[in-house]
């Protein structure tokens, strides 16, 4: 039989089409082809490893868990180089270990370190790290690993994200001293949280990255393309900008917790709001990280999700930037603040999924100081009376007030374009001030532009700017507030008060909670006396999660916290 | 017809490099730097100049310029700011992603505009004229990103959802979770799924200005006296349309292909943002956000070598569809 020429053109487009689909854009066969070379090596060590390795069985072992987020996973695997927030807690939960991790009182718990013993007189903090964890290629992990990790974090050329974590560790690489291979000691000056680096920063692979000069750590496709970890999942695939994929180590230590039960754990990139709530509504994720709050009804009436809602570690507030002379004056910033309900911005931009703030130290934290929560309540007659001491009075007809020299008390509340929920809040803090004679005009800046303005130590073109901001789990506001960062980047504010300055030195050294927590309260009244930030609130984190994942736990040390108990009843699983 | 091209491509060479070279400075003196990203509480000032050293910020513009076209000449596009990674190893990795998006959408945009507009032409001042003129102008008109959320409410959502459709459509991504578990059939009907909505998204409102531009084209030709002649010899209505009044009404549409890349490409911005689809356009945007300098002119550049070739195509394909045209 002849096919008509017509057909046959057909047929040869429509299996060019086919062709077309797999062919183009197929990522596994992109990857293979084009893995660097160090990845070519690395990654077949690992599958090798894991090879010899028996699954876990059990009627929990099993399954795929999505999880979906709007960003990527910038800096992926490698601890050293990237401070981006999602990334961190791949590699602290997921991927690699840190030294410690802290329970649900923010005390310090083992984990890659059996046990430890700080000596504040002598100076030593000296980690015994456990025998039975090995890098996934099998390589056992040392305290090499920890020293490396430790160098290459405290050399300038790697441009570690939290140098001055070190500043307590005397002599740089002096600093280090590896007893044998499970035991790691440092010299450390006094301080408040000598562990609190250790539990943010996951060790990395010395045999792997010895070679590799510092500087060229940020670029090295161990972080992007093979990182090879030693934590409870193995790394699998790296999509960019579509997904990670991990899956379970089958010789994670049962003393940690033993091996996950998911088998494949999958991290997606949705940078859409909207369509990761589809995504989540029609079950093709699992869970959908950090949902708008304006979404949390839709998951809270879906039959097959729930809404969790959580601490964090973040707070909203706009930076008043005391060089301008009309924010020079304590009592107009405090003014500021007293003139706007915060609790009205809570309800109409976070539909009530969050705590007014006070100060920079977050409700969970013990330092947290509760008796504040009635100093600064909405008050606009005393906010019109402040600005009346201040010398800013109502002279002319458009009801905006005046210095007595006719200088209007108009100032610019700016914030990065794009962000709804900041634009939200400095137009409500236009039409609220606007009621107490203060003029306010909201302006939107391009990110980049944004942060640069007010970072520049030489610029700070702004009178104030929302922003927000993530604290650690060691809540320090050295950086922000004392008068030796003013010309630093972080020193927005540019208030200098002596006071702050003794609690914020003695802070950073008072090891004992009971100790601190009276230095602690004292430092946030005199935080609301001053008035650098209008601080509004502490979000709390969403998240929407899938019926079907269970064991999902969350709180303020995260959301993966306890991603190595998450399992899927056999009956609702994906094909692995 | 061979000599044509390269000099087409030769010509093309001085363009690319000045777009690249306008490109380069738009952004290097941009207010805003890639490190000043990095600042954050207990990010020390010193961590952040590190990093401005070590992606070469610390060098003056001129001198950045120089050593980016030197090593652009030679294929090195440098490391990218924000994914820690040769740029050249992140295109080669998207770039496909695009190209599977943009020419599944104007295949689409041209053969659902041409055919549409075939019919409007026949049936001129008919209902179904009318009503395909109020459709084209509906889709022509509306935001290709709430069409495009349309789409995900509509095949996605409730199609699965509510009204439990047999069909539908995933939201986001090229492929499922579970594709590498899939047949080699089943994994190209994934992949093709996948595609369906973000491709519609583009292909909609470039089909309903390709069937208003194939609607007057085939009105002028339809009246002309060599399709009354076609018709006199007794030729079937649908050899007329589609062999002799198609072919000649087409050479304006052609002109379309070469105007609609770069509006094809700038599209992709959006709806590869809403369809989460891992291509050319969302990466543009973020680098340029993370001012990620290398990312936003490597990609620059392979916009603007597209646009060039595009182009190149849709003169060549005048002389496909017009016998009249030669070039030598």
């Amino acid at each position: 039989m002849r096919l008509p020429s017509s057909r046959i053109k057909a047929l040869a487009l429509a299996i060019l089409g086919c062709g077309f689909l797999v062919a183009c854009g197929d990522p596994d066969q992109r990857a293979l082809r084009d893995m660097p070379v160090f990845c070519q090596e690395v990654l077949p060590a690992v599958e090798a490893h894991m090879e010899r390795f028996d699954q876990p069985t059990g009627e929990r072992y099993g399954g795929t868990a999505v999880v979906g987020g709007l960003g990527e996973l910038t800096g992926g695997m490698n601890s050293l180089v990237t401070p981006e927030h999602m990334a961190r807690q791949h590699q602290e939960f997921m991927n690699l270990m840190t030294l410690v991790q802290v329970d649900g009182e923010l005390d310090y718990r083992p984990r890659l370190a059996r046990d430890w013993e700080f000596d504040p007189e002598v100076g030593e903090l000296t980690f015994h790290l456990r025998d039975d964890v090995f890098w996934h290629d099998g390589r056992p992990t040392t305290a090499h690993d920890v020293a490396f990790t430790y160098l290459r974090a405290a050399d300038p050329s790697t441009g570690f994200f939290s140098m001055s974590s070190w500043e307590p560790y005397v002599g740089g690489a002096d600093a280090v001293e590896v007893l044998d291979d499970h035991t790691v000691r440092f010299q450390v000056e006094p301080h408040a949280e000598p562990l609190e680096i250790w539990r943010l920063l996951a060790i990395m692979p010395r045999h792997l990255l010895e070679d590799v000069p510092p500087a060229e750590l940020r670029e090295h496709p161990y972080g992007t393309r093979c990182p090879v970890g030693n934590g409870p999942f193995v790394f699998q695939e790296h999509r960019p900008d579509a997904s990670w994929s991990f899956v379970r180590n089958p010789a994670f230590p049962d003393e940690l917790g033993g091996p996950p039960y998911l088998e494949r754990y999958v991290y997606r990139i949705i940078p859409e709001q909207g369509t990761l709530l589809t995504e989540l509504l029609t079950g093709s994720v699992d869970v959908y990280l950090a949902p708008n709050p304006d979404a949390s009804s839709r998951i809270q009436e879906h039959d097959g999700a729930r809404l969790l809602d959580f601490d964090f570690r973040e707070y909203v507030a706009v930076v008043w930037n005391s060089r301008r002379p009309e924010l020079q004056d304590p009592r107009v910033r405090r003014a500021l603040t007293l003139g706007v309900n915060r609790q009205e911005i809570i309800d109409a931009t976070l539909a009530g999924f969050g705590d007014v703030a006070n100060a920079g130290v977050p409700p969970f934290h013990w330092a947290h100081h509760a008796g504040l929560a009635d100093s600064l309540r909405h008050d606009p007659d005393e906010a019109r009376r402040l600005l009346d001491e201040a010398g800013w009075m109502v002279r002319g007809a458009d009801g905006i007030r005046e210095d007595p020299e006719g200088r209007p008390l108009e100032i610019t509340v700016s914030y990065n374009m794009g962000n709804q929920q900041r634009q939200d809040i400095a137009q409500i803090m236009q039409s609220q001030l606007a009621q107490i004679g203060v003029g306010v005009q909201p302006d939107g800046v391009e990110w980049g532009t944004f942060v640069g303005e007010m970072t520049s130590p030489d610029r700070r073109n702004f009178d104030g700017a929302v922003l927000s901001i993530i604290t650690a789990l060691h809540v320090s506001d050295y950086d922000q507030f004392h008068s030796t960062s003013v010309d630093q980047p972080m020193g927005l504010s540019g208030v200098v008060d002596e006071e702050l300055d003794q609690l914020l030195d003695t802070l950073q050294v008072v090891v004992d909670r009971e100790e601190a927590i009276p230095l602690w309260h004292r430092y946030q009244e005199r935080v609301v006396a001053l008035q650098p930030y209008t601080y509004f609130f502490f979000p709390r984190r969403l998240a929407g999660v899938s019926e079907r994942l269970q064991g999902v736990e969350m709180d303020v040390r995260g959301d993966l916290m306890s991603v190595a108990d998450w399992w899927i009843p056999a009956q609702e699983r994906r094909r692995p | 017809m061979v000599g044509y091209i390269v000099r087409r491509l030769l010509a093309a060479i001085p363009l690319v490099l000045g777009v690249a070279t306008i490109v380069f400075f738009v952004v290097h003196l941009a207010p805003g730097d890639p490190a000043s990203l990095y600042i954050a509480p207990g990010v020390s000032p010193e961590a952040v100049e590190q990093v401005r050293q070590n992606m070469g910020l610390d060098r003056p513009v001129y001198e950045r310029y120089v050593r980016w076209m030197g090593a652009m000449l030679q294929g090195d596009f440098g490391v990218s700011f924000s994914r820690n990674q040769p740029v050249r190893d992140v295109i080669v990795q998207i770039l496909p992603n695009t190209l599977l998006l943009s020419f599944s959408a104007l295949i689409l945009a041209f053969g659902a505009g041409i055919l549409i507009g075939v019919v409007q032409a026949v049936r001129q001042n008919s209902f179904t004229d009318g009503a395909l003129s109020v459709g084209s102008l509906f889709f022509y008109s509306m935001p290709s990103f709430w069409l495009a959320l349309m789409l995900i409410l509509v095949f996605s959502l409730y199609a699965r959802n509510v009204w439990g459709w047999p069909i539908w459509f995933p939201a986001s991504g090229m492929v499922s979770v579970d594709h590498h578990a899939m047949g080699a059939w089943e994994q190209v009907l994934d992949r093709a799924r996948h595609l369906v909505l973000p491709a519609v998204s583009l292909a909609l409102v470039l089909a309903a200005g390709v069937a208003r531009y194939t609607r007057g084209s085939m009105l002028e030709v339809i009246r002309q006296d060599y399709i009354r002649t076609a018709r006199a010899k007794g030729l079937p209505e649908r050899t007329v349309i589609f062999k002799h009044a198609l072919r000649n009404a087409l050479i304006p549409v052609v002109t379309l292909l070469g105007l609609y890349l770069p509006v094809l490409f700038s599209g992709t911005v959006v709806i590869e943002t809403v369809f989460a689809w891992p291509g050319m356009g969302k990466l543009m945007v973020d680098s340029i956000f993370q001012r990620d300098y290398p990312v936003v002119m490597a990609g620059a550049l392979v916009f603007a070598v597209m646009v060039v070739l595009g182009n190149l195509m849709a003169d060549l394909l005048y002389a496909a569809v017009d016998p009249r045209i030669r070039y030598e």
